[in-house]
């Protein structure tokens, strides 16, 4: 943009357009240079144009190389964070109509889940650990044996990996969803009570539609940050199958030389993933009636 | 539950009341005086923490004696009574264990020396945690995290508040897809990002903890911008006019008018970027490659061997700790701004009130 005046507008005019694009200039560049930059060089190094040594060819070897084990990966990842969001939306939901119900304890409620969205994953993922092992808190608490005790932790079926991303969602969706129940809820909830509606008719009518897209939004995120998630997976899952960010950092790390084009190749399934459950939920977003 | 948000519902309710007379509003009244018994009956502690509104008022309808209506301040026609508030309070209580379970094995692990097997407490309390975590270099790791939250937390706000400014106001240009661009990193895999980048910035010769900083002010820009977002939408710009008209400087505005009156934002835009900084792990593993051994990294290869379960307790209080001090912080911070909702501050209900009169200066 120049200092001269726009065409259409007065020298007033140009100025306040100026001034806005400087304002947002600083934030745009690093996010576009980390995101467009960052995207841009994993789908280049995938397709073999970026490598780190010798010259750049097109071709699709780093996909298929792991032919095998990516399908395997991506149904596993998918696994995981649809069940671990289906949890943390009904936990959440439910947290949330506690928490506009505005007593002691949706206070309470409140508090713990701002406490709870606080704790970085590594460490829920290690509480988690603490609590699901076979020598854990949980198994000591129900008096059961070790070795009747379920393997939660490592196990087939992920239970520890998904119960960890459905805690600390869970509390994420609470708080998203509550606060902007919290703004327009006490009106048409008083007002359909005044009416005669009953408690369940409250819930069908008015509170559940009037959370839908903050619930909508809100396990979208926690959708797409559990897919793209590595430490919990890593630290709480077993080695084989791996979901995908465990898949790509093993084979960043790994030394040979076809593994870097392979890793970035998992990289942009994954960014496709979740590129795709966005653009799913923007449009049963504007299926929802209290869209805009 | 603000004042406002009371009144407007309550206000709607007596219209509703007004508009089909009689048998909805006998109704109406019968149910107001039992949830009145209710609210009485119950225990006046209870009643404070329920909402300050409804408490101070209830005394002042009964020693006045008058018929309590459905337009009165006090239990709310929506309070649950019998089996159903019996139902809500298990589920608070359910709810609550939810999120605390998680919690308590690190504080027993935390000072248990020895916990063999079946025993539901540790046999044998002791420091031997925490001196291995002190050995793991959990002092130092601790200071790094701290500053790196620091510093993402005092760029990111900074820019993501400038840009939300911007786009809020209108001035900005192409605002919807900028403001796409800017909520981006919330839906993209960061690993995805940051292994491509890698490559771009050892080629480009940026060194390992500005990439960090870079990739992480980026992280934690969807939740600034989007916090300031929020306070913009409420935030009354004439109040800043007002004083430029006055004769301030552009600089005396900013810090006497414009900053205190978003301030609250700023301190929840602030907290949420030192989470980013503060908790993060795999960019650190990543861009960082081994320049910046924060928490996270301690606690993950503690984590990733076995046995010592009491050093991994105590090094995971250490990284919960100071994200909920800084969270009571903000919270009292918020609450000193308006006594009944700490999120939103005063100045909504000022600019909501302007706007009446003035539709669209300040959107």
């Amino acid at each position: 943009m120049s200092l001269a005046p726009l065409p259409t507008g007065s020298t007033a005019a140009g100025r306040r357009r100026l001034r806005g694009t400087l304002l947002v200039l600083p934030a745009l560049v690093p996010a576009l240079f980390v995101v467009g930059g960052g995207i841009g060089a994993a789908v280049l190094q995938s397709l073999g144009l970026m490598p780190l040594v010798g010259e750049a060819r097109l071709s699709l070897d780093a996909y298929t190389a792991q032919s095998s084990s990516l399908p395997t990966a991506t149904a596993v990842s998918l696994g995981i964070a649809t069940a671990s969001t289906l949890i943390a939306g009904s936990v959440g939901l439910a947290a949330a109509l506690v928490i506009v119900s505005g007593r002691w304890g949706g206070r309470l409620v409140a508090a713990l889940g701002a406490a709870t969205v606080t704790v970085p994953h590594l460490v829920g993922a290690a509480a988690i650990g603490l609590l699901l092992a076979d020598s854990g808190l949980l198994p000591r608490l129900l008096g059961i044996p070790a070795d009747a005790w379920p393997r939660l932790v490592g196990g087939p079926w992920w239970a520890a990996v998904i119960a960890e991303y459905a805690w600390k969602e869970s509390a994420f969706v609470a708080l998203v969803v509550a606060g902007t129940l919290a703004t327009r809820v006490a009106s048409y909830d008083e007002t359909a009570a005044l009416l005669g509606a009953g408690r369940l008719k409250r819930l069908r009518f008015v509170m559940i539609p009037l959370s839908l897209p903050a619930l909508v939004v809100a396990s979208t995120i926690a959708f797409v940050y559990t897919l793209g998630s590595y430490e919990v997976a890593w630290l709480l899952g077993r080695s084989y199958p791996e979901p995908l960010p465990v898949m790509a950092l093993r084979l960043f790390d790994s030394i040979s030389l076809t593994s870097r084009p392979e890793a970035a190749a998992v990289a942009v399934v994954t960014t496709a993933i979740s590129l795709v459950a966005v653009g799913l939920a923007f449009l049963a977003l504007r299926r929802t009636a209290l869209w805009r | 539950m603000s004042a406002g948000d009371m009144s407007a519902g309550e206000m709607s309710a007596v219209e509703v009341g007004a508009g089909e007379m009689s048998a909805v509003e006998v109704g109406a009244v019968g149910v107001g005086a039992g949830a009145m018994s209710d609210a009485s009956a119950r225990d006046p502690g209870l009643g404070a923490a329920g909402g300050a509104g409804h408490a101070s008022d209830a005394p002042d309808s009964r020693r006045t004696g008058r018929l309590r209506l459905p337009g009165d301040r006090g239990g709310r026609l929506t309070d649950s009574r019998g089996a159903g508030r019996v139902g809500r309070v298990l589920s608070a209580a359910l709810l609550a264990a939810w999120f605390l379970l998680p919690l308590v094995p690190l504080l027993l692990w935390a000072f248990a020396d020895r916990w063999s097997f079946p025993a539901v407490l540790p046999t044998e309390w002791g420091t031997d945690g925490l001196e291995s975590a002190l050995a793991q270099g959990a002092v130092p790791a601790f200071g790094r995290s701290l500053v790196l939250g620091l510093v993402v937390a005092a760029i990111a706000t900074p820019i993501g508040a400038m840009a939300a400014r911007a786009l809020t106001l209108g001035t900005a240009r192409w605002p919807r897809a900028i403001g796409l661009l800017l909520l981006a990193p919330i839906a993209l895999p960061p690993f995805a990002a940051v292994m491509g980048l890698n490559v771009v910035l050892l080629r480009a010769y940026i060194p390992p903890l500005i990439g960090l900083v870079l990739v992480l002010v980026v992280v934690a820009l969807p939740y600034t911008t989007f916090a300031m977002r929020v306070a913009y939408a409420a935030h009354d710009i004439r109040f800043e006019e007002e004083a430029r008209t006055l004769g301030a400087s552009p600089f005396t505005v900013l810090w006497l008018v414009h900053v205190p009156l978003v301030a609250p934002a700023l301190a929840r835009a602030a907290f949420l970027a030192f989470l980013v900084g503060w908790s993060d792990y795999i960019v650190t593993v990543i861009v960082g490659g081994g320049a910046a051994v924060t928490l996270p990294l301690v606690i993950a290869s503690a984590a990733a061997g076995i046995g010592n379960d009491a050093a991994v307790a105590i090094l995971s209080l250490t990284a919960v700790l100071p994200p909920l001090a800084l969270l009571v912080l903000v919270g009292l911070a918020g609450r000193r701004a308006s006594p009944s909702r700490p999120v939103r501050t005063d100045v909504d209900a000022r600019s909501a009130r302007s706007r009446m009169h003035d539709r669209g200066a300040s959107e």
